[in-house]
């Protein structure tokens, strides 16, 4: 029943929940949040997945999310970032490095603090892999496609082709090593060039064999619109982009909280607005119609509500 | 209704054309076939009538694209959508959409079309082309056959009056290669389709075809009626064969006629199919099971073969042949049963001592190939088989005549990749020989090559065993004929049994057809010997 439920779900909703989901990663101050936004992400993703080609894709996202915290670690144990007054865990023989631009020190001392910091931050950035797998595995790109505002239709269709190029490439990088068996060894048959010029070929073959099968059907068709409606399509894209950048940027600064919305509300009701001149260009007309339903509100609804409370209790740590 | 003038395409400025000075025009409601040598320019002419050539092809064209009238030229492939319709070579790999439904709707929804008229037609163009019941089904469900069907029925939805298809029956097996073929010509009878369809396997086209166009090997073409055209066409099917051989004085069309013709004409004795005397036993496989999950893709084979011997398996798209071929090479999956290959189980052998024992030819060959040059694999090939200088490049040479050793092997075609590593396997001089469908997109004229390489490999001593879907080939080369169907064997038999006339044998040789006499099913039987 849960299960029907979330297959029906608009998929731009799984992308929002999501996003919300890495921006609370994002801000996690301790290692039990980062890990149970992981934990969640994965069990979701376990919970919902269908058997589609881009839903195979997780144990990747963990690969990648487990190298990321590993990678993170093993840094900040090269890279002795210890203080002295710090509780020391390891002695490690410590070296230093000098190309005349001021010593670089290796190993050395390793402290609790240093770990658990690295921890954290390694557990942060894989809560936010595993955070956007959760789109990437459930939310079914070509709806997500169909979906998107006709200005935006090129990327979205960039986009997602490129989303589903992940499980082709598993696909293709399967099938090649195989072949690679037939083969034997040779002097030259180093195993990248072995795997990745067929695997690549065989990517791009079959990318240019879509584009142009979708060009042949019609794919890229315009109306003709005003140059004048355009050039002022183009200029509010712009002041958009340039408000949201202030706006994000005075967020961040903490100079003004109430500047940075307001900021930030112009520039988004203006992209709106660019976003739906430009739409009437392209002449397009769908035959699926992916309603959202209340599910879908109150799945959006609970975002906004857990990002507000994020961010309330991020500001009154100010 | 669409035509080429003076048309001229090269990929580079000063390379040979690749179409040379073209002039062709198909008027509407015609059939028309294509055809030509391996990687001879079929294709480069159907994308440069759709208009992809050279917008997606790169290199530079010139001359004039007429459809309906109108000067396209220049224009962009989708600027002429509402007219033509293409289906590619591998529709699965041309799918834009997840269901049957939204795929016919793509082209609808670039045009523009309102829901309700969008609906209406999608449902018009599913009941035209028998799909109705597919309508809400996944495309990845559905059978070769019916990807394929799906793939015309989209390129025609919104009402486009030219279809154009690339090898549309390269994947499938016989029975639904027939049937889409002669779904196509209905389509051209019913709904006044103009269509253009390059084909290697003519013998299934041209009792069907209005016209012909033969593109030769220097970029010209020629159009013409299908009896002078392929009068003097060097790649010809067996049927087109047997009136110069039988010297009948003109080029029969069809099988009924040529077999009424046979029955009048009074023939030599057929000989005998020639068998190599057989060695010992080499690949014992017994009640043999692959599964996937829990689809059992093999299901308790058991085979023997003997040095010296052609074996072809054949079955339906999705019978299990790839399965059964991988697993007896040892690196498949294999749930039950047992292989011995020389004595020796394959799949415990290491990649390298397997090479030794079993090679395999895979369907998408050019998976093998990653050195920059063509000299770089034939002479790396040498040193993997340990085989003596310049042994592989005999081998591709004898397929392929010379090429080019600096030519970078992503730029053969197709057919001289597939030459290049059977050459390559050929020359690991292993017991066993594995092939998957040796022939998909080869001319006839490298298929008779490719045979005789099996043969002489048979005569060595090795065990040949290949899946195909070719009638004509396994009629040409193999032994013995091993029929699959859902994972099982239903039929072993000599390639005599297996392939002669009987009324409802699907495998019947067009040979078999012809002559309907019992065990010929090869025109060199009815060659006199000298």
């Amino acid at each position: 029943m849960v299960k029907l439920l979330a297959s029906k779900m608009h998929p731009s909703t799984w992308w929002v929940f999501a996003i919300s989901l890495a921006v609370v990663a994002g801000t996690a101050t301790n290692i039990v949040q980062t890990t149970s936004i992981a934990a969640s992400s994965v069990l979701l993703i376990l919970l919902f997945r269908e058997n589609a080609p881009w839903a195979r894709s997780l144990k990747f996202y963990l690969l990648l999310a487990l190298a990321v915290v590993v990678i993170r670690v093993l840094f900040r144990i090269v890279f002795s970032f210890s203080k002295p007054t710090d509780d020391i865990l390891m002695n490690l023989p410590s070296f230093e490095l000098n190309f005349g631009l001021g010593a670089i020190g290796l190993l050395g001392d390793v402290s609790a603090a240093a770990l658990n910091g690295a921890l954290l931050d390694g557990s942060r950035l894989a809560a936010i892999i595993l955070a956007i797998a959760v789109a990437n595995t459930l939310a079914n790109p070509r709806k997500l496609l169909k979906s998107a505002p006709g200005a935006l239709y090129e990327i979205a269709t960039s986009v997602s082709v490129a989303i589903n190029l992940a499980p082709q490439l598993i696909e293709s990088f399967a099938r090649v090593k195989r072949a690679r068996g037939l083969r034997g060894k040779g002097a030259k048959t180093s195993t990248l060039n072995g795997l990745l010029i067929p695997v690549l070929e065989d990517t791009l073959d079959r990318s240019l064999l879509l584009a142009a099968s979708m060009d042949a059907r019609g794919f890229g068709r315009k109306s003709t619109q005003s140059k004048g409606e355009l050039l002022f399509a183009r200029l509010l894209g712009l002041q958009a982009l340039l408000a949201i950048t202030v706006g994000v940027f005075t967020l961040l600064s903490g100079f003004s909280p109430a500047a940075a919305l307001v900021l930030l509300l112009v520039g988004l009701v203006t992209s709106l607005i660019s976003v739906r001149i430009t739409s009437r260009r392209n002449t397009r007309t769908s035959i699926s119609r992916t309603a959202r339903t209340w599910v879908d509100f109150a799945v959006l609804a609970s975002c906004a509500a857990g990002l507000a409370l994020n961010f309330s209790t991020a500001v009154s740590l100010f | 209704m669409i035509s080429l003038k003076n048309f001229t395409f090269s990929y580079k400025n000063g390379d040979e054309p690749k179409l040379n000075r073209v002039n062709i025009n198909v008027n509407a409601g015609q059939f028309v076939l294509v055809c030509g040598a391996t990687g001879g320019g079929k294709s480069t002419l159907l994308k440069a009538l759709v208009g992809l050539v050279p917008h997606f092809t790169g290199g530079t064209a010139s001359g004039i694209r007429l459809v309906d009238g109108i000067d396209f030229s220049r224009a962009m492939p989708h600027d002429s959508a509402h007219l033509i319709g293409f289906v590619n070579q591998q529709p699965e790999g041309a799918f834009v959409a997840d269901t049957v439904l939204e795929e016919l709707a793509f082209a609808l929804e670039q045009l523009a079309i309102t829901r309700d008229e969008m609906i209406r037609r999608v449902d018009m163009a599913l009941a035209a082309t028998g799909l109705s019941e597919l309508r809400d089904r996944k495309l990845t469900e559905l059978s070769g056959g019916q990807q394929q069907r799906v793939a015309i029925a989209a390129a025609l939805s919104a009402g486009q009056k030219i279809l154009i298809l690339d090898e549309p029956t390269s994947a499938l097996d016989p029975a639904a290669a027939t049937e889409l073929l002669e779904f196509i010509f209905n389509l051209c009878r019913t709904q006044s389709i103009t269509a253009i369809i390059a084909e290697h396997r003519i013998e299934r086209l041209i009792g069907l075809v209005d016209s012909v166009i033969v593109v030769n090997s220097d970029g010209t073409v020629s159009q013409g009626t299908p009896a002078t055209q392929l009068a003097n066409f060097k790649f010809v099917p067996p049927l087109i064969e047997m009136a110069h051989l039988m010297k009948w004085p003109e080029v029969l069309l069809s099988i009924d006629q040529a077999a009424e013709r046979f029955a009048l004409s009074k023939p030599a004795t057929p000989k005998r199919i020639a068998h190599l005397p057989l060695g010992e036993q080499v690949v014992l496989a017994e009640n043999v099971c692959v599964d996937y999950g829990s689809i059992r893709a093999v299901d308790r084979v058991s085979l023997s073969t003997k040095r010296g011997e052609i074996i072809a398996i054949t079955g339906e798209n999705g019978s299990g042949k790839t399965s059964l071929l991988w697993a007896l090479q040892g690196s498949g999956i294999r749930t039950e049963g047992s292989i011995s290959i020389a004595g020796q189980d394959p799949a415990k052998l290491s990649p390298t001592a397997r090479l030794a024992v079993v090679t395999m030819v895979p369907q998408q060959a050019a998976d093998l190939l990653f050195l920059p040059s063509l000299g770089e694999e034939l002479t790396e090939s040498d040193q993997v088989a340990d085989a003596q200088t310049s042994s592989t490049s005999r081998i591709f040479e004898q397929f392929s005549g010379r090429v080019d050793p600096a030519i970078h092997p992503r730029d053969l075609s197709s057919g001289q990749q597939l030459s290049l590593v059977l050459a390559m396997q050929l020359a690991k001089d292993a017991s066993v020989v594995l092939l998957d469908e040796p022939t998909r997109g080869l001319d006839y004229a490298t298929k008779r090559q490719v045979a005789q390489v099996l043969r002489d490999l048979a005569a060595k001593g090795k065990c040949v065993i290949f899946a195909s879907h070719d009638v004509e080939f396994i009629a040409q080369s193999a032994d013995r004929v091993t029929q699959l169907e859902a994972g099982r064997i239903i039929a072993d038999q000599p390639v005599e049994q297996a392939l002669e006339y009987r009324g409802d044998n699907a495998l019947a040789s067009q040979v078999a057809q012809i002559t309907k006499l019992p065990g010929v099913i090869a025109l060199q039987q009815l060659v006199a010997d000298d």
